[in-house]
């Protein structure tokens, strides 16, 4: 951060994730650097009476508060956390909110306390598609603020009936059983499972435990479109603020940015105005790689931030940007240097992560690759 | 050596309840069906802002473009939640309208969109019946990270078959409680 105290820079020294491609980031990144998409027929439950039958989920039904509690405690590990210092760590949660929202939280609370020594649930947000992204900036100002030396977030969302029927009623999702972010004919998104957790640090406090860190979390920016219950605003002057704010945070140039992991959850307004954005910030026909990961992974609702951060972290430390799937051809008003087909090599050092949600919410996160 | 006095909490520019003792229903939102929470958080929340700025015409756009919103509840929008799980547990037609206030987001974009608020979008579900505690630290949070320079902070509950009860406050970051020629110079590096 400009003129910022070194030691509380923000880092990311715990990652932890499952997803429709299995357990951990490596079955994840494999999938999105090859563009293989996870969608297949729902068998997690009856979907006969719907229009859309795709999603991308584990076998089985898995347990959100089991998984949770499990993605928590590897996080935890793989950041080395003892757990004294867990007992310090507030644990911000992101989670879909329905009637078992206050379970879950009650159930991971108390199991976290027994396995890592996290103290409490600090805090729960619901807020749609960047509640985990807003979790995580809340954790990163705990941490400069001084409130806090480190901080865990988890966020997961396992795809469930009733939210599948929502968005089938609303002809929310793809009908091809594809997403295709930025495409002609991209028809929506598809949902999928997510359940992760990231332990973010202050620099100082990774330094002096002798842990290395994965990555920073160099910036972050949030805002309102101020536009539309759910539809976001066309010209998507709010989502290029919230990347302005997270560059400026961090004092970083437009230029300096090497990749950017889209909101792009494939449907026809959102892509079109997410272009918009990144077009206002770096030009229109100059800008750094972009492709959504969701054309993979699919939609994880709350926990979708928290996955494609995952995802941008990962993609950084490998040096290997990941292929937006499912393309069939330019759109008009799509035009981004996309990374189609194959994996992009390329080390930037910096990466943005963007999402967008209902009530015209926008997120940026600015991923710094570890030195 | 005496250390600076630590800073307060946030200030209240205004505050506002649903309901008031003449308070009938709240009024309905376009596109809104089902559930009392969402007229009941556009309500209150429309209620705090008139006190704080008139109406969304007089109101001066330049604090408007840096007003975050966070929206509090404990139980969430239940009757929403129960309405989509009926109808799927026995099989009949989920209304599309659900969709789109399925998540609290919808009603806190609705009053953003209503009143020109840009800031941040926030959504929290609380552990205690009283939501007010947690969404003020949740408001903290956004004053304390910058991007906004006020909070529209919402609590909202309404359990089965009642209309509910909601709490709005407008917060601001609080003057630093000492007159800057009386501090110490900062030690260290003064970024938050």
């Amino acid at each position: 951060m400009p003129g910022g105290d070194p030691a509380r820079q923000v880092v990311v020294t715990g990652l932890a994730v499952l997803s429709a491609l299995g357990d951990g980031t490596g079955p994840l990144v494999e999938a999105a650097w090859a563009g293989k998409p996870a969608f297949a027929p729902v068998t997690r439950f009856d979907v006969a009476g719907r229009r859309v039958r795709h999603a991308a989920h584990l076998p089985g039904a898995p347990r959100l508060a089991a998984e949770l509690t499990r993605v928590v405690g590897e996080a935890a590990a793989g950041a080395g956390l003892d757990r004294e210092q867990a007992g310090r760590a507030p644990l911000l949660l992101a989670l879909h909110s329905d009637t078992r929202t206050a379970a879950t939280v009650a159930e991971v609370g108390a199991a976290v306390r027994d396995t890592v020594g996290l103290p409490a649930v600090t805090s729960t947000a619901v807020g749609a598609c960047t509640a985990s992204s807003g979790a995580l900036a809340d954790a990163a100002v705990l941490l400069t603020a001084g409130r806090a030396q480190t901080a865990v977030v988890a966020a997961g969302y396992l795809v469930e009936p009733d939210t599948y029927a929502l968005f089938d009623a609303a002809s929310a999702l793809s009908r091809d059983g594809e997403v295709r972010p930025f495409s002609r004919d991209r028809r929506g998104p598809l949902l999928g499972d997510a359940v992760v957790a990231v332990v973010l640090e202050t620099a100082g406090s990774a330094h002096s435990r002798g842990v290395r860190p994965l990555a920073a979390l160099a910036g972050w920016g949030r805002t309102g479109d101020a536009h539309h219950v759910c539809r976001p605003a066309p010209d998507g002057a709010g989502l290029a603020r919230a990347v302005t704010a997270a560059l400026a945070r961090a004092g970083v140039a437009p230029g300096d940015v090497g990749y950017v992991n889209a909101n792009g959850t494939g449907s026809v307004l959102a892509d079109a105005a997410e272009t918009r954005a990144l077009h206002a910030v770096f030009g229109p026909g100059d800008g750094p790689p972009v492709s959504s990961t969701k054309s993979v992974h699919g939609h994880a609702l709350e926990a979708s931030a928290l996955l494609e951060f995952a995802v941008t972290v990962e993609s950084l430390r490998a040096g290997l940007l990941p292929v937006n799937a499912g393309y069939l051809g330019s759109a008009d008003d799509c035009r981004l240097d996309l990374v189609l087909h194959a994996p992009r090599e390329a080390r930037p050092r910096y990466a943005l992560s963007l999402n967008s949600a209902f009530g015209g919410a926008n997120t940026a996160l600015l991923v710094e690759a570890a030195a | 050596m005496s250390a600076a006095a630590p800073p307060t909490g946030p200030v209240t520019l205004a505050e506002a309840r649903w309901p008031e003792p003449d308070d009938q229903q709240p009024p309905r939102i376009p596109g809104f069906i089902v559930s009392p929470f969402n007229p009941l958080v556009a309500a209150v929340a429309d209620r705090c802002l008139r006190a704080a700025h008139g109406t969304p015409e007089t109101a001066d756009p330049r604090r408007l473009e840096r007003t975050a919103i966070v929206l509090a509840s404990a139980d969430g929008d239940t009757a929403t939640a129960d309405a989509v799980g009926r109808a799927v547990a026995d099989g009949s037609r989920v209304q599309p309208l659900l969709f789109f206030q399925s998540n609290p987001n919808a009603v806190a974009g609705h009053v953003a969109a209503r009143w020109g608020l840009r800031g941040p979008v926030s959504c929290v579900r609380t552990a205690d019946a009283d939501a007010l505690p947690a969404a003020l630290a949740a408001a903290e949070l956004l004053l304390l990270d910058g991007d906004a320079t006020e909070v529209l902070v919402i609590a909202a509950d309404a359990a089965a078959g009642t209309p509910g009860e909601a709490r709005a406050r407008l917060l601001a970051p609080a003057p630093h409680p000492v007159p800057p020629r009386l501090t110490a110079p900062p030690k260290g590096n003064p970024h938050p």
